[in-house]
This record gives structure tokens, sequence and C-alpha cells, in this order.
């Protein structure tokens, strides 16, 4: 048991770095989710394709302008606070979370009334677009709590509406 | 020697929440019909885990603190009356709820899935992060309530 915990020493120092961890396990359970909403409204909507070539390009119509943006854009944030966030802060995002959960809600209901798989593969591509965005390029708490929103809302969905 | 009683009472503590989770996939087994059920179930399961991550993120200070003599002195009373505090209020409330709404606990395995992994989730946080003795305390109260309730009072 011992050991096990003191695996968590040699994880990296820093503050900056651990938040770096959490951003990145964050970022990935957020795509593991849309994955799962993906999955789970295809097989339970029955959604057909309706015109397979679509499928093929509906990847290409976030990832291209996200490249795009990637590739002409300086770091938006400074990046992670070594130090403590203030009381202020922690309610102003607090706050944030709780409207882009409520946001997502929503934004989930809508792709639950797509009717065709292609559409619905763009839609799920541009949300993970937007996230990858966040996390290549809003290093901050602000993308960490936007991120936070949008897995917290995909859950809400699928346990209170679903 | 100190450590390893906590690690007892973590890996009991544990244990006895893994039980109450393996309790309530299998009572709910015949309610898991469809894929939908199984979605909801997983989705609940996960629920905790996103806001953990943010709060972990934003409370970032505090690592692994020192669990001293002193402050287990200091701390055993207050995180025993909050045990027993958050015990008898968690299970009245959950009677209460059952009482009013009609309707058992086990029917509505969602909200049971949800509060156990919740509960245990921010346990592990606490028990390996922050150490916490008094919110140790209020955590062990409502999974010991939830066990309780779920193994002895429901008919």
């Amino acid at each position: 048991m011992n050991q096990v915990f003191n695996t968590q020493n040699s994880k990296p120092k820093t503050n900056t770095n651990k938040r770096e961890l959490l951003f990145t396990f964050q970022s990935i359970i957020v795509t593991a989710l849309l994955a799962f909403t993906a999955i789970a409204f295809f097989y339970y909507n029955d959604l057909a394709i309706l015109k397979g070539i679509k499928v093929i390009f509906a990847p290409f119509l976030s990832v291209v302008p996200l490249l795009f943006i990637l590739s002409i854009l300086r770091d938006l944030r400074n990046g992670f606070k070594e130090g403590n966030y203030t009381k202020q802060e922690i309610i102003k995002f607090g706050i944030i979370t709780i409207g882009i959960t409520v946001v997502f809600t929503g934004i989930t209901y809508l792709l639950s009334q797509i009717g065709a798989l292609e559409i619905l593969l763009a839609a799920i591509i541009a949300i993970l677009s937007a996230v990858f965005f966040l996390r290549a390029k809003i290093k901050d708490i602000l993308g960490m709590s936007i991120i936070t929103g949008i897995a917290e809302g995909i859950i809400i969905y699928m346990i209170f509406l679903f | 020697m100190k450590l390893k009683q906590v690690n007892i009472a973590f890996l009991v503590t544990t244990g006895v929440s893994v039980l109450v989770f393996i309790y309530l996939v299998f009572l709910g087994y015949d309610e898991i019909k469809t894929f939908k059920d199984v979605i909801k179930i997983v989705a609940s399961i996960l629920f905790p885990i996103p806001l953990l991550f943010f709060v972990r993120f934003i409370l970032i200070e505090h690592f692994m603190p020192t669990n001293t003599d002193a402050y287990k002195q200091k701390n055993k009373k207050p995180a025993t009356l909050l045990l027993i505090g958050a015990f008898v209020i968690s299970l009245l409330s959950m009677q209460l709820i059952e009482f009013l709404t009609q309707q058992q606990l086990e029917n509505n395995l969602i909200f049971a899935h949800l509060i156990n992994s919740t509960t245990i989730s921010s346990y592990v946080l606490n028990f390996i992060l922050y150490n916490n003795l008094k919110v140790n305390g209020i955590l062990s109260g409502v999974l010991l309530s939830l066990a309780v309730h779920v193994f002895f009072l429901s008919v």
C-alpha cells in the first residue's frame, strides 16, 4: 500500500506541472465521453447513413479550421499558475463551469435529436476540435472550467434526460 | 505504525463501498434490460470524476499533509461527532425521501450509484491528497448510512 502512495511523489513537483497533468486527464475524459455519446446515440437512435461520402468528409469540416487556427495563433493565456486561486476567482470559475454545464446539457439534447449519422459525427468532431483548441491554446483555469462543464453537461444529460 | 492503521481503515472503507457497489449492480441486474440502462449507470458512475479533477485543479495546495499525532488528537472528537452526525442525517433524509415519494431506492438505482460513486471518489481523493479528518468523518458517515440503508433498512 505504501508503495502505491509513494508513486504519487514521483510525479512532477511543481504545481504548474500538476495542473497541466490534471488538464490533460480532463481532456482525455472529455474525449472518451464524446466518443461514448456518439456510440450511445448511434445505437440507441438507430441512425442510418444517408450519404456515405459525407461520412468521410465530416471530420474535415472542423479539423481543417482547427489546424489552421492552431498554426497561426500564439498562446492566448499565460499558462497555469503556480500558487493558489483567490476566493473570488474560484467563485467566478465555478459559476462559469455551472453555466457551461447547463449549456452542454442543452447541446447534448440537440445532438440526440440529430437523425443522420454523418451530421452527428460532424457535430461530435466539431466539439472535439473545440476541446483540442482549449487544450492547446487556452491552458488556463478558464479552459479547465470549460472542459469540466462539457464533461458534466454530457453526463447530466445521460443520467437524467436520456 | 500510525500510517498502517490509517491504511487499514482506508482499505476497509473502500472495501465496504465496493461491496455496496457490487450489491447494487446485482440488485439492478434484472432492471438492466436495455442499452439505455447501461449508459445511465456508466454515466452515474463517471459523474464525480471530472468534478474531482476540477476541484483538485483549483485546490492544488495542501499536498500530502503530515498526519501527525497532534493533528489526530485535535481532530479526533470533531471527526467522530461529524461521522455520527452525517450518518444519522443522511440515513434520516434517505428514509424521509423514500417516505415522501413512496418509492424505494432500489427502484431508482441511478441515485444509489450516484451517491455511492461520488462518496467513494471524494473519499479516495481526500484520503490520498488532503487527509482532512473532519471531511473523512462526514464521508464515512454518508457511506455507512448508504450501506446500512441498502442492506438492513430496505424491505
